[in-house]
């Protein structure tokens, strides 16, 4: 019995089974502000409990101290621009922000992105993904206690974030993404950078598991905490991690392939218990197929353009301009003005490291965006956890709350 | 200058135990946690095994304010963080440094808009400025740096007082 | 992309019937029309504010875009927080943002701005709230014929190329 069913059981012995069953508000409940300045919540999330003791038996998120005002500063910029201010949104699956609204941009202009600037992305968006989950791994051992997690879990990260300084130049917040494909190509060195990663990768992760996968301390806290059923992480919206923990079998990669996600060879990992548990195992399961996916895609990368070179939407290589008049003329409207956009409106999501990520776009003819609005997933999963918490421990709120694993930026905007 | 001579009033020159004091001072300077979005990342970077902030006394993030003497602001401080802020520093005891990491929390940064405060010194008084966004964490570190000369110099903020 | 428009009136009904066929909401976000072309009824000021929401079916793999025209002043739609308790934030937000006023969702409140916030930011009369950048003023260079770079010393200008005149360097203490 976990130690959360011994608790209540214990309460329920001594006569006090009427307190946890029944939540009829009563005098004697206290109330906790939780945040936003807190070590174990994610960033700068509040939260307020009314606690009968040990046991929260309500928990509101408070959530704007992050607010930022990205959808309306993307307004004030050209829609090259916008990718620098989406890209903030969530910090950690920067990349995965970049792609949803470079695919919307380019459904409403109508235009093809060449495969190698598809397969490009895939693969950056994949080391991305690996990334966040990085941070999760590190965070989620920190809070429960297991402090080389977070160290582990920082190192690799650092490997990763090399090679994104190295493409992007950029270690975080790397705006590459571009409406047509990426920004550069990549360098000279890149096979030899990712190959060193997927070689180590796997490794690491057993290193992981064995930290953590049957440390009974580990097991004791996650086992049959934070649960949340299949009907409830429907209608309360999570996707991603937590959705596919509770045994519902979508992920936007395979189901409804997008960019080079089509031609490639991955699983999806699956678990039906909706426990913290259930949540660490699919995130675990996920490196491991992000490192397999990475390495099909280095294998497999195909030549060619990074990105569409319609003259109307790209500058043009620097060395046209030396003999093209009308490069020169491109250069400079695109430098200035930028391209403009046919006016209508797309929705695009995909799937990324905390469920799905979806942009929608509106466009009214002109250089800049009229409107945009990201669905981040995080802002939907911090609805989550009263659902998760409610009758649970305070203790079991922190790991709850590191499984959920939001990230205020994409929550706040 | 700062170390003990501000706490024994006119009566008494201190010079060495000044210095003893204030060395002590850098070499042990607690932050409080105060992460706030990307630069979080970067600041947790910086405590980690390859930048390693713990070769200069740091890597204990404090929780409480109260047992921490530096805050470095990580990160953008919007409209409604501006009080929890402020909060925060004045619970801090002294005496107090602050740091503001990042363009956002040095000037309002990317975002001239209506939803952050532009430069987190409207609110509370800043040492060292580290711009950058976010900041690579040898930049953080050049800023920690900086800031412990100031402490061994024995400077409050500019402008504030020394209690 | 497939984009339908209901009324308001109808809307309950609408998302009962899609959530009866499996239809899965992904996203609820407000929109101000004032700036497009046409809109959803020709840009009818009593129509400027609608809801746009974003369905997912997970079997069939299909999208849709359902547009909610906000009618009334305060621009006022149904809620539908009873079927879709994911909507519960984003209809905060909207109201937050937007000023779109749902009904019957209780605890309807501000979401990401400050309680007194007066105002709602994301509307199109509503300026992004920038400051603007205040340059210093430069002392104007000096060229005496074209193709010479300005020389203060030689030429006996004020200024020099960093604008600043001898006379600031030697008090500033440079070498």
């Amino acid at each position: 019995m976990s130690v959360h069913e011994s608790v209540l059981h214990a309460l329920d012995e001594r006569g006090h089974g009427a307190y946890v069953e029944s939540f009829d508000p009563q005098d004697d409940h206290m109330v906790l502000n939780m945040g936003p300045v807190h070590p174990a919540t994610h960033g700068v999330l509040r939260l307020l409990l009314e606690l009968d003791g040990e046991i929260v038996v309500r928990c509101e998120p408070v959530i704007g101290y992050l607010h930022t005002g990205i959808e309306k500063e993307c307004e004030d910029n050209n829609w090259r621009g916008a990718v620098t201010c989406v890209t903030r949104m969530d910090y950690l699956s920067q990349l995965f922000n970049e792609q949803a609204y470079c695919m919307a941009v380019e459904e409403l202009l109508g235009i093809e992105v060449p495969p190698r600037g598809k397969w490009i992305r895939t693969m950056m968006v994949e080391l991305n993904r690996l990334q966040s989950h990085l941070v999760w791994f590190g965070t989620q051992g920190l809070d429960m206690g297991a402090i080389s997690a977070m160290f582990y879990g920082f190192r690799e990260r650092e490997v990763i974030t090399d090679f994104f300084e190295m493409t992007t130049g950029y270690r975080m917040n790397n705006s590459w993404f571009v409406p047509g494909g990426t920004w550069d190509d990549l360098p000279e060195g890149w096979e030899r950078a990712v190959r060193s990663i997927v070689r180590m990768m796997p490794a690491r992760l057993d290193e992981y598991e064995n930290l953590l996968s049957t440390n009974p301390i580990f097991l004791e806290r996650t086992r049959g905490v934070g649960a949340i059923s299949q009907e409830d992480a429907l209608k309360i919206g999570s996707s991603g991690p937590i959705a596919r923990a509770t045994g519902i079998d979508w992920d936007l990669r395979r189901d409804m392939p997008y960019e080079a996600y089509g031609e490639l060879d991955f699983e999806v990992p699956l678990r039906s218990d909706g426990d913290v548990y259930a949540r660490y195992e699919v995130r675990m399961d996920e490196m491991r197929q992000s490192v397999r996916l990475v390495e099909q895609l280095l294998d497999g990368m195909p030549g060619g353009d990074h990105k569409n070179m319609d003259p109307k939407l790209t500058p043009p290589p620097r060395a046209e301009l030396n003999r093209s008049m009308e490069a020169v003329i491109h250069h400079f409207k695109l430098m200035t003005q930028g391209f403009t956009v046919p006016p209508g409106e797309a929705y695009v999501a995909v799937e990324s490291s905390r469920g799905e990520l979806g942009a929608y776009v509106v466009s009214d003819g002109g250089t800049a965006p009229y409107r945009v609005h990201v669905r981040d997933p995080s802002f939907v999963n911090v609805q989550a956890i009263p659902v998760m918490a409610e009758r649970g421990l305070v203790a079991d709120l922190i790991a709850t709350i590191a499984s959920v694993d939001p990230v205020m930026g994409g929550v706040d905007r | 200058m700062g170390g003990v001579s501000d706490t024994l009033g006119t009566n008494f020159v201190t010079t060495q135990l000044d210095k003893l004091v204030n060395w002590a001072r850098k070499s042990s300077l607690w932050p409080a946690t105060f992460g706030l979005a990307c630069c979080a990342i970067e600041m947790m970077a910086t405590t980690m095994p390859r930048h390693d902030l713990a070769r200069f006394g740091m890597e204990a993030f404090r929780g409480s304010p109260r047992q921490s003497d530096l805050m470095i602001v990580a990160g953008r401080v919007s409209q409604k963080m501006a009080p929890v802020l402020r909060h925060i520093y004045d619970q801090m005891t002294e005496p107090k440094w602050v740091i503001s990491m990042g363009v956002c929390a040095s000037s309002g940064g990317v975002f001239n808009n209506y939803a952050l405060v532009q430069g987190v010194d409207q609110i509370v008084p800043v040492d060292i400025y580290v711009p950058g966004c976010p900041p690579r964490p040898e930049m953080l570190m050049d800023g920690i740096m900086l800031l412990h000369d100031k402490i061994q110099r024995g400077e409050y903020t500019s402008g504030r007082q020394a209690v | 992309m497939a984009s339908q428009w209901v009324a308001a009136a109808e809307w309950p009904e609408k998302v009962a019937s899609l959530t009866r066929e499996g239809w899965w909401l992904a996203d609820l976000c407000a929109l101000d029309t004032i700036g497009l072309n046409g809109g959803a009824e020709d840009n009818d000021p009593s129509k400027r504010f609608e809801v746009v929401t974003q369905w997912l079916h997970r079997e069939r793999k299909e999208r849709v875009t359902i547009h909610v025209p906000a009618e009334g002043d305060p621009p006022s739609v149904p809620s539908i927080i009873e079927t879709w308790p994911e909507a519960t934030f984003m209809e905060r937000e909207a109201y937050d943002l937007m000023g779109i006023v749902f009904d019957g969702h209780e605890g309807l409140a501000r979401l990401l701005m400050p309680e007194n916030w007066e105002g709602h930011p994301l509307r199109k009369d509503y300026g992004v709230g920038k400051i603007p950048i205040q340059w210093i003023p430069q002392p104007v260079m000096q060229v005496d014929a074209p193709g010479q770079a300005p020389d203060s010393i030689s030429a006996g200008h004020q200024v020099d190329r960093l604008g600043q005149s001898p006379v600031d360097r030697e008090e500033a203490g440079a070498p």
